[in-house]
């Protein structure tokens, strides 16, 4: 479903993704590993579509079609969802009026049934549940005021809701503690499903304890550099990224002596 | 045009308004006033273009000869019902017809000359008023609904009428007050509301302008916060042909407090100017206001701010903030706070900024599904939507969630008739 080819990216003018590949398909979780400033925040948001983050190089198929080629509203329509790193608040704009727009847009371009308004204040106040959200945040402006967790919670609540195809998780552990990474990990695990991609973008090893990937990949210096299953992240967590990252061969010793 | 027919507006205007008040037909129970007024007109000369009060507001409008003629439509048949209690003003007169008030509110139909309104414009109010509308609220009351004052102006030619009303709370009353304006046609509503407080009064009050796009408002609102009083008010203001609100504010009693809140939307080609002016008189009172502004398209929108301190007035604590949205690089938007402070002991603070959409809110929205347009009337409407949560009646509200949304949503077809 996502097929990702030598793809190259800038943020703003600095190239950053440097011919990354990367294959996801149907049923499958993929984690995305790798040290700070490796490239891993700007996949998820040059996926997306966010201003300033620009394809220059390579191709990002989703259902293949081009994601270069597509509005960010035309991704989501088509089942693409980023759970942010950063959610941004919009006071003035309440949580469940920015739920209704959402879901009125994306189940109409999927072809799904219209949820009325009752129906959809209950979906909503399940999926809050789910999540361990008072159902009061959906009176809420948008994130307005909200902790780190209740953030990210409120991000997986509308995962929830969007039911995408596929989800993208950017460092949504970050910033949690124990008991909100349980409630967020069983969340997206509710999402599992044969029909269904997951990519977990983090740093950490300890999200993957609760939501067990398929397949492990390090990023670094914009390419995907290592390849491997849920065991690779249990190797990173005790060595850490330098043996992968310090040169081809990882001989970066020898180098410092002679340097 | 040759420099000899070339239009001295100011004086033309100042000599239809002295015609005007001079030709008017009699009133006895305002006579006095509309003296007192008249001489004060003489005395007083139109604003032109290099009147600092008047830089943005040009009154080239008036050049449709709307001081030539009263207005005479009727008004609507359908007006928003937001309280059982209420009054209707039709081209500044009272319709006594559908008039119901609250017990402990005494209606009355004269005016008083009131104390710092100096502008040609009140002064010609007073000059030339067919009827006056007063309602004094026993001390001690608390009104027990709110009360609606509709100012309906209506005209198919451009005219103009004057609306003047009163508001007196006595000790210890209580009131919300709901002043809605709906001007339908080319009518330029000359408004004068005078608002007095006595010793713990407390007065929530709502200045809503809804008028049609070819409309224009020319309005002073008075507060005199002569006792130890406290009133919030709430103004939802959309621009139109020619829209002037000046605010005067007089705390005149150590432990008032004033709040104001409002919202300002110029689309199109309209136009809002706001003149706000808030004297501290007196030690230890309180003024706090937080407006919220947006032009779009070619829409213009003003707002001065001046909070004045004077030499006596310790201990006063004053804020104003003034956020300012531009939907586009075509609409604009003037702000600025005037703070002239004479005393060392006071807290005085202000801040007024104008800014655009931001992009992160918007990536937001549209990666969620919404698409560009969709999100951006999401969120300015969600920038003046801050302050609309916080009205303390619903049905003010809900009255004004609607019509802000249609606001923001651009009133079709005026752009292209305008061009």
């Amino acid at each position: 479903m996502l097929e990702i080819r030598d793809l190259h990216a800038s943020v703003a003018g600095q190239p950053i993704l440097k011919g990354l590949n990367l294959t996801v398909k149907p049923g499958e979780v993929h984690a995305i590993m790798g040290p700070n400033g490796s490239g891993k925040s700007t996949l998820a948001n040059v996926l997306a579509g966010r201003d300033n983050y620009e394809i220059t190089g390579g191709e990002a198929l989703f259902d293949g079609k081009s994601l270069g080629d597509l509005e960010p509203e035309e991704r989501a329509q088509l089942g693409l969802f980023l759970a942010f790193q950063y959610p941004v608040e919009i006071p003035g704009v309440s949580n469940m009026e920015f739920l209704k727009a959402a879901l009125e847009s994306v189940r109409a371009a999927q072809g799904k049934e219209e949820w009325d308004s009752v129906t959809l204040l209950r979906k909503a106040r399940e999926a809050c549940k789910q999540v361990d959200l008072d159902a009061q945040f959906l009176k809420r402006g948008v994130n307005e005021g909200f902790s780190g967790g209740e953030k990210k919670r409120n991000e997986i609540m509308q995962m929830l809701l969007m039911e995408p195809k596929l989800a993208l998780l950017d460092e949504t552990d970050s910033g949690l503690d124990i008991d909100a990474l349980q409630t967020v990990a069983k969340g997206v695990n509710s999402l599992r499903g044969p029909e269904r991609g997951i990519v977990l973008v983090t740093h950490y090893q300890r999200l993957l304890d609760y939501i067990v990937p398929d397949f492990v990949h390090v990023l670094s210096g914009g390419k995907i550099i290592k390849s491997g299953g849920k065991e690779l992240a249990l190797e990173l967590e005790q060595h850490g990224y330098g043996w992968l990252t310090s040169g081809d061969n990882g001989d970066n010793g020898k180098k410092d002596q002679t340097a | 045009m040759s420099g000899d027919t070339a239009l001295n507006l100011p004086e033309d205007l100042k000599t239809r308004a002295l015609n005007n008040a001079r030709q008017a037909t009699p009133v006895e129970a305002l006579a006095p006033l509309r003296q007192d007024a008249l001489a004060a007109l003489e005395g007083t000369a139109f604003p032109g273009r290099k009147t600092e009060a008047w830089k943005y507001t040009s009154l080239y409008a008036l050049t449709d000869g709307h001081l030539a003629a009263r207005a005479e439509g009727a008004a609507p048949a359908d007006l928003p019902t937001l309280s059982d209690y209420r009054l209707v003003i039709v081209n500044g007169r009272l319709d006594e017809e559908r008039t119901a008030l609250p017990e402990g509110v005494t209606l009355g139909r004269a005016a008083r000359r009131l104390e710092g309104l100096t502008t040609p414009f009140a002064f010609y109010n007073g000059a030339a008023l067919d009827d006056a509308v007063t309602l004094d609220v026993a001390a001690n009351t608390d009104v027990a609904a709110p009360i609606q004052v509709l100012h309906v102006a209506a005209g198919d030619a451009p005219s103009h009428c004057n609306v003047r009303l009163e508001v007196n709370l006595g000790t210890g009353s209580r009131l919300t007050l709901i002043e809605q304006y709906l001007a339908r046609g080319p009518v330029l509503t000359n408004a004068v509301t005078a608002i007095q407080a006595a010793d713990n009064a407390h007065l929530t009050h709502y200045r809503l302008q809804a008028d049609a796009g070819d409309s224009l408002h020319i309005g002073t609102l008075l507060f005199q916060q002569t006792g130890v009083s406290r009133i919030d008010s709430y103004q939802l203001m959309a621009g139109n042909r020619l829209r002037r609100n000046d605010v005067r504010a007089f705390l005149d009693k150590s432990g008032a407090e004033l709040n104001m809140h409002g919202v300002f939307v110029a689309r199109d080609r309209s136009h809002i100017d706001n003149q706000l002016c808030v004297e501290h008189r007196v030690p230890d009172c309180t003024s706090n206001q937080v407006y919220r502004g947006l032009a779009g398209e070619k829409g213009r929108a003003v707002l001065n701010g001046r909070i004045h301190i004077h030499p006596g007035a310790k201990g006063t604590l004053a804020e104003l903030s003034n956020k300012n949205l531009l939907l586009n690089a075509g609409a604009e938007i003037d702000t600025k706070p005037e703070l002239e402070i004479y005393n060392d002991d006071v807290k005085c603070a202000h801040g007024a900024t104008v800014g655009q959409l931001d992009a992160l809110q918007q990536f937001y929205l549209q990666s969620r599904g919404i698409d560009a347009a969709e999100a951006k009337r999401m969120l300015s409407l969600g920038f003046v939507n801050e302050l609309i949560m916080g009205l303390p009646d619903q049905a003010v509200a809900d009255w004004a969630q609607p019509w802000l949304a249609a606001e923001l949503g651009g009133r079709p077809g005026a752009d292209e008739e305008a061009a």
